[in-house]
């Protein structure tokens, strides 16, 4: 049966519509930093990654049909692994609080470095651990509930209570996580001894971000994600096909937890902070807002959104202080009226990739 | 008491520092614990209990179901404060009021999505964004202050010993009170009525009630606003219990879901199962180790549960 499936490939050639767009805004993007000030980069940087973070959303939910509040958990993970690295550099170069422990590690009475914070000073067990930490967290729960009969969305309920089981434990445990203020100044980010400055952030960021957005766009239109989009459409039907659906879930949920890692991990050094906020029920929402506004198994859906998002909040927050009642009509309105997303307003010609996204190739 | 199994973690999770100053076996302390392990029962049971009608009977994924207990409280406050009414007496108001715009949502956004249920989950919680809103709009982000009258306050004392005494609020007393009054006319309600018995009927077979001559969409209307109406509810007799604020709703969503989940929503009863067994075990292990491990531990055993039996505890397995 896998042959009939397999018969059935998508075009394979990258439409040429797309690639121009795409190079376009590329390259827009790369001007960016330029012709803007330094408070516009560093707004657009934090747009960029919280885009990313929704086009990992996307894969699970827009492309397999997973709803989960959880990918702020796994962004933060990323980011907890990143701000230790920065923080416990910090505190080994410049400390007003003697020692080299953290601030809020002496606050709290602790008196040497916890055993499983240590290795982080180094920079590639920081940068490892910041991939595999969410991703095995999400290997750990995805195996545990991807391969049992549990659907829709008490999936999307487990989601809920993680984020709400984790922010309450990273609260408590304030001598190891800093609690509610989470890891504040940390230092800059130092590459081969060379201090960072924004606009190197800024162009990490950009090529992570246009590194997400390739690798999902080959992953999704392949044979894989072909599967991935029946599993959405048909999961029983696709099982009988001879796939095991539950391997698929669970690495494409390890997969996305692992970009929305390291999307956490890019955003300590340009936020100067982490905190359990983003762990939170409230910022896990506010990812699947951007899928969802932007528009669900597009990839270029969560981007827009976000940076749209993003853009107005900053100039209507000095107007108004309101924002989130925006936002909130604007979700009602989408999923009303708009399912597929504000990408689904562009003209028809611009989207007619999806004509052809079928065809025989024999 | 203090070495427990949980020690093996004890060094990632510092369990030791936070812990109350009881641990020898006490069995007063114990008691005292129980008994607050019921004023939380009491909650989880009235923010719950909404919840088991609009998901349990009409398989609603309502987000907003926190909104609608803080538009509750909001109600006892304006009262309150305005009328100066005893705070028993706006429970009627409360619940018209919620139940009335719970009637207006379904009409103009959980009518289009029936059947989608991550539409209507995202619709729901974009509408509790916007009641936050508006809310936060006319009253602003002050935190208001509603009082409890005067009879419900202090504690009752049912036994005393040597300085040491087993108390509990008459207040908590009242919540439980209350949750398992809403319990009894919502049960009688659903099994001992002609409007019940639609409910149930449209519940199990949509078309075939249609069919039937049940106006599947009145019953839908009136479901779903009683079902707000109980949130309502929630809120004003938990608005004296803390403050009362815009956000204070997303307090209660999620444990208001896990203890839905939990017991199971076929059967009203679940939800009570549901309540009783997160609030014992959260009192239980709050007591013997601290309250934060204790809500992470009851909300992973949830997990596990979910994971073994989506169906929740207390649901006779149907076939298909």
């Amino acid at each position: 049966m896998a042959e009939v499936v397999g018969r059935i490939r998508q075009a394979n050639y990258v439409p040429k519509r797309w690639l121009a767009t795409s190079l376009v805004l590329l390259v827009i993007f790369a001007i960016f930093p330029f012709v803007a000030g330094e408070f516009q980069t560093n707004l657009m940087a934090k747009l960029l990654l919280f885009g990313t973070l929704g086009v990992s959303l996307d894969l699970v939910w827009g492309f397999t049909g997973i709803l989960s509040f959880a990918h702020g958990v796994f962004f933060t993970l990323g980011g907890y692994a990143m701000a230790y690295y920065l923080k416990l550099n910090l505190s080994a170069t410049a400390n007003n609080y003697g020692g080299t422990l953290p601030d809020f590690m002496v606050w709290n009475g602790l008196k040497e470095l916890p055993w499983f914070i240590a290795p982080l000073q180094f920079f590639p067990v920081a940068v490892i651990a910041m991939v595999v930490l969410p991703a095995g967290f999400a290997y750990l729960i995805g195996s545990f509930i991807f391969r049992s009969k549990v659907s829709g969305v008490y999936i999307t309920v487990i989601t809920l209570a993680i984020s709400s089981a984790l922010t309450t434990f990273f609260v408590s445990q304030q001598a190891y996580t800093g609690g509610t203020n989470g890891i504040t100044d940390v230092s800059t980010l130092v590459l081969f001894g060379a201090s960072i400055p924004p606009i190197g952030i800024y162009f990490i960021i950009l090529t992570f971000a246009a590194l997400v957005m390739a690798g999902s766009w080959w992953l999704t239109q392949s044979n894989f994600g072909l599967i991935l989009r029946s599993i959405k459409e048909n999961e029983q039907r696709i099982s009988y096909l001879g796939y095991d659906v539950a391997n698929f879930k669970i690495f494409i949920w390890t997969l996305s937890a692992g970009i929305a890692g390291i999307a956490g991990g890019l955003f300590v050094p340009l936020n100067k902070f982490i905190s359990p906020v983003y762990l939170g029920v409230a910022f896990g929402t506010q990812i699947v807002i951007w899928v969802a506004v932007g528009g669900r198994g597009t990839l270029f859906g969560p981007i827009l959104a976000a940076i749209l998002l993003g853009q107005i909040q900053n100039s209507v927050d000095r107007v108004t202080q309101d924002w989130q009642l925006i936002v909130g009509v604007l979700l009602v309105i989408v999923v009303l009226f708009l399912p597929d997303g504000l990408i689904s307003l562009l003209p028809k010609k611009f989207l007619s990739k999806k004509s052809n996204q079928l065809t025989r190739s024999e | 008491m203090n070495v427990l199994p949980i020690n093996a973690l004890s060094s990632l999770i510092h369990l030791a520092q936070a812990t109350p100053a009881a641990k020898s076996f006490d069995p007063i302390a114990i008691t005292n614990q129980l008994l607050n392990g019921v004023g939380i029962i009491g909650i989880l049971l009235l923010t719950g209990l909404g919840l088991s009608i609009t998901f349990g009977v009409m398989r609603i994924i309502n987000l907003a179901h926190g909104e609608f207990i803080m538009l509750g409280a909001y109600t006892s406050f304006v009262l309150q404060s305005n009328f100066k009414m005893d705070l028993l007496l706006t429970i009627p108001f409360s619940f018209l009021f919620t139940a009335f715009i719970g009637a207006i949502v379904e009409l103009t956004i959980v009518r289009r999505l029936y059947g989608r249920a991550v539409e209507t989950l995202l619709a729901t919680w974009g509408l509790s964004i916007v009641l936050q809103g508006v809310v936060k709009l006319i009253f602003t982000a002050q935190l208001k202050y509603v009082k409890a009258p005067p009879y419900i306050r202090g504690n009752w004392t049912p036994f005393e010993i040597g300085g040491q005494a087993i108390e509990i609020s008459y207040y908590r007393l009242f919540i439980i009170f209350m949750a398992l009054l809403l319990l009894g006319i919502t049960a009688f309600l659903l099994y001992g009525t002609k409007l019940g018995r639609e409910v149930r009927a449209v519940t199990q077979n949509r078309d075939m009630a249609k069919c039937l001559g049940v106006n599947t969409s009145l019953v839908d209307m009136m479901t779903f606003a009683y079902g707000c109406g109980l949130a309502g509810v929630a809120g004003t007799v938990i608005s004296s219990l803390k403050s009362v604020a815009p956000p204070m709703g997303q307090d209660y969503l999620v444990d208001a879901w896990m203890t839905v989940v939990t017991g199971g929503v076929d059967k009203l009863i679940g939800v009570l199962a549901g309540a009783v067994l997160i609030g014992e075990s959260n009192a239980a292990i709050a007591y013997l180790i601290n309250d934060p491990t204790a809500r992470v531990i009851v909300l992973a055993a949830v997990i596990v549960l979910i994971r073994y039996r989506p169906e929740g505890l207390f649901t006779v397995q149907k076939r298909s």
